[in-house]
């Protein structure tokens, strides 16, 4: 018995992609969910501060995203205070969306509201010196920002509500 | 060139030599990769000290600490692996094997050479770029609007000489290699260009859409680049190496299933269930190619398990094929939702993508590069001796990384899935592993070390040492 024709493989194989990008993608972009409560039209200033975010690669250590089976459960400083499970429509407004994959720190989603007192505040210092808050932390200093673009980070940080 | 005989390979054996070729295009791109491969290697070392001590990062020079910061040398570890190192390993060998499977010379081995210098371009620009801050941020994904198209060009120019010798092929069958090698350079640049949305210079899709196309195209570039041509190089080195026939080329053509198991990144996420259910279901169905490829490994190497005492370049591409075995079934295990709600997001993933890229991708552009290079030049590898301390190095320091990580990311997992353990707690207990995987790092930096000596010196045509017995010079 002959093994199938070249033909018949490559466009095989096209034609699996390409029903597997409609199934995989296309039918999940049918359903587009409607902005939440918690979608943000960022302002100039914050979305500045969130191409700063992209560009330091705060993404690689930090998701957004908090997953239905560590509602209630995940931990930052005290059990559940991970915040509430992420919806699709959070990011109705996020291009790109900055999910991330690993976890070197913690989930960012609702970081607004963690820190006690002055929350805009406690981010600036904490990004200049986060050894000061956390010792043992692997988190870099971000100091040698200018203060103007730590300022929009800040201010970014602040709509993770 | 003569080409008064011209081989014809039955479509169980690739043969022995081709016709007379020029290969100093694939020769280039076999060295442009072992000199890529030492960029990201550094990057991997440089984070895996931030990460054992954040305080190491005082010792970065002020001016220099806006780029050589985790964050930024994260991107330029992974695309430099992968579109330096790898993805010009595979184009070196690819355009060295095709000639050599259809019986036809390369279609133009100008564009070859301009092949090399534009790829080598593309990779001087992502690694000057991604340290300046200039990224997209979409993992994978990272490198600029410019740097996409040079790089779809790149793809491009490969497949023009990968089809264009295929289609004048002077032998009926094509062996399974060659239509790895078609499919690969055809459907992987298609796979780029949509998940990087090129016909945007901001490459990225919004909202939801954005999470699911950037997994999608994770695992499909992973899929059609990197997984169908690293499948198509080692059914061509497993019976040159072993000097037995391929098993079953027909079990041989199952490699390609997994194109519809993306999702699988996203378990528990904030995506549509079905999805996940979906891709899980599809992502256990990657048993079947996976089973495919095992019993073609094994029953490849019948009888020839004893030549990788003698041969460097089939040991490691016969360790390289169990890695991947392991990979496919790693796979699938993280694809389980308990598990994955487990592993997800740990250090676990982190042990999971060194095997998939290194010590499988990796492994085999090893077995490749030993094993093209001496024929391309003509002459016997330099140093028996550092090829072994490569191996040796390599694996045992793979090894221990790889356990670590996935030790690691089980104490992770653990903890987080508790809860009530504060985080910086999950954090401070990272610090042996961290340590040990910077170690094992350094082990495999030396091993890579070894790799290049013996190629820069091979290259610059110093004599063998110590002399090699006749039998196993080129192998």
């Amino acid at each position: 018995m002959r093994p199938p024709s070249i033909r018949y493989l490559l466009f095989g194989s096209l034609l699996f992609l390409l029903a597997g990008m409609a199934v995989t993608v296309g039918l999940p972009a049918l359903d587009e969910a409607p902005p939440s409560a918690l979608a943000v039209r960022y302002t100039p200033q914050e979305e500045r501060g969130r191409a700063i975010y992209l560009r330091e690669g705060c993404g690689y250590c930090h998701t957004q995203q908090v997953r239905a089976v560590e509602v209630e459960r995940g931990t930052v400083h005290v059990r559940g205070d991970i915040g509430p499970e992420s919806a699709p429509g959070d990011y109705a407004f996020q291009k790109p969306v900055l999910w991330g994959t690993s976890r070197q720190g913690p989930d960012l989603s609702h970081v607004a509201g963690r820190p006690p007192g002055n929350s805009r505040e406690w981010q600036l210092q904490h990004l200049a010196e986060p050894q000061r808050f956390n010792p043992g932390t692997v988190m870099p200093s971000f100091r040698h920002l200018p203060r103007e673009e730590l300022d929009a980070l800040a201010d970014y940080l602040m709509t993770l509500r | 060139m003569s080409q008064t005989t011209v081989t014809t390979p039955s479509p169980q054996t690739p043969p022995a030599a081709g016709p007379s070729h020029e290969g100093r295009a694939a020769r280039w791109f076999l060295y442009s990769g072992v000199f890529w491969l030492f960029v990201p290697g550094l990057a991997g070392l440089v984070m895996a000290l931030f990460l054992y001590d954040a305080r190491t990062q005082e010792w970065v020079p002020e001016p220099l600490r806006s780029a050589v910061i985790f964050g930024r040398l994260r991107p330029l570890h992974v695309n430099l692996l992968l579109f330096g190192w790898l993805s010009m390993a595979y184009a070196g060998s690819i355009l060295h094997i095709v000639p050599r499977l259809t019986g036809a010379p390369l279609y133009a081995e100008p564009l070859a050479r301009l092949n090399v210098f534009l790829w080598n371009l593309l990779v001087l620009g992502a690694a000057v770029s991604l340290p300046l801050g200039f990224t997209q941020g979409r993992e994978y994904a990272e490198l600029v609007w410019p740097l996409d198209l040079l790089q779809l060009l790149c793809f491009g120019i490969l497949a023009v000489n990968v089809w264009g010798t295929a289609l004048r092929r002077r032998v009926q069958q094509l062996y399974i290699s060659v239509w790895s090698f078609m499919a690969a350079t055809s459907i992987g640049p298609l796979v780029y260009a949509v998940g990087n949305k090129v016909w945007d210079p901001s490459g990225a899709y919004t909202g939801m859409n954005d999470a699911i196309m950037n997994y999608f195209y994770v695992h499909n570039i992973f899929n059609a680049w990197f997984t169908t041509g690293a499948l198509g190089l080692a059914f061509y080195l497993l019976p040159k190496l072993t000097g037995n026939p391929l098993f079953s080329h027909r079990l041989a053509i199952w490699g390609f299933a997994s194109v519809w198991t993306g999702q699988h990144h996203l378990l528990y996420g904030p995506g549509p269930e079905w999805l996940e259910i979906f891709s899980v279901g599809f992502s256990i169905l990657t048993f079947l190619p996976n089973a495919a490829f095992t019993l073609n490994y094994v029953k490849t190497m019948e009888g020839a398990w004893h030549k990788v005492r003698e041969s460097v370049a089939l040991r490691f591409l016969a360790v390289g094929c169990a890695f991947y075995i392991v990979t496919c079934l790693q796979g699938i295990a993280q694809s389980f939702r308990g598990f994955n709600a487990m592993v997800h997001f740990t250090n676990w993933v982190i042990g999971h993508s060194h095997l998939a890229f290194v010590a499988d991708y990796s492994f085999f552009c090893f077995a490749l590069v030993y094993t093209f290079v001496p024929q391309l030049l003509g002459r016997a590898l330099h140093s028996r001796r550092l090829m072994e301390w490569h191996f040796w190095l390599t694996l045992v320091g793979l090894t221990v990384f790889m356990v670590d990580l996935w030790v690691a990311g089980l104490v992770q997992g653990q903890s987080w899935s508790t809860g009530g353990i504060p985080f910086m707690e999950t954090v401070r207990a990272m610090q042996p592993y961290y340590l040990i995987r910077l170690l094992a790092g350094l082990a495999v930096g030396a091993g890579q070390v070894c790799f290049a000596i013996t190629i820069w010196k091979t290259a610059r045509g110093e004599a063998a040492y110590p002399a090699l017995r006749p039998g196993a010079a080129l192998a």
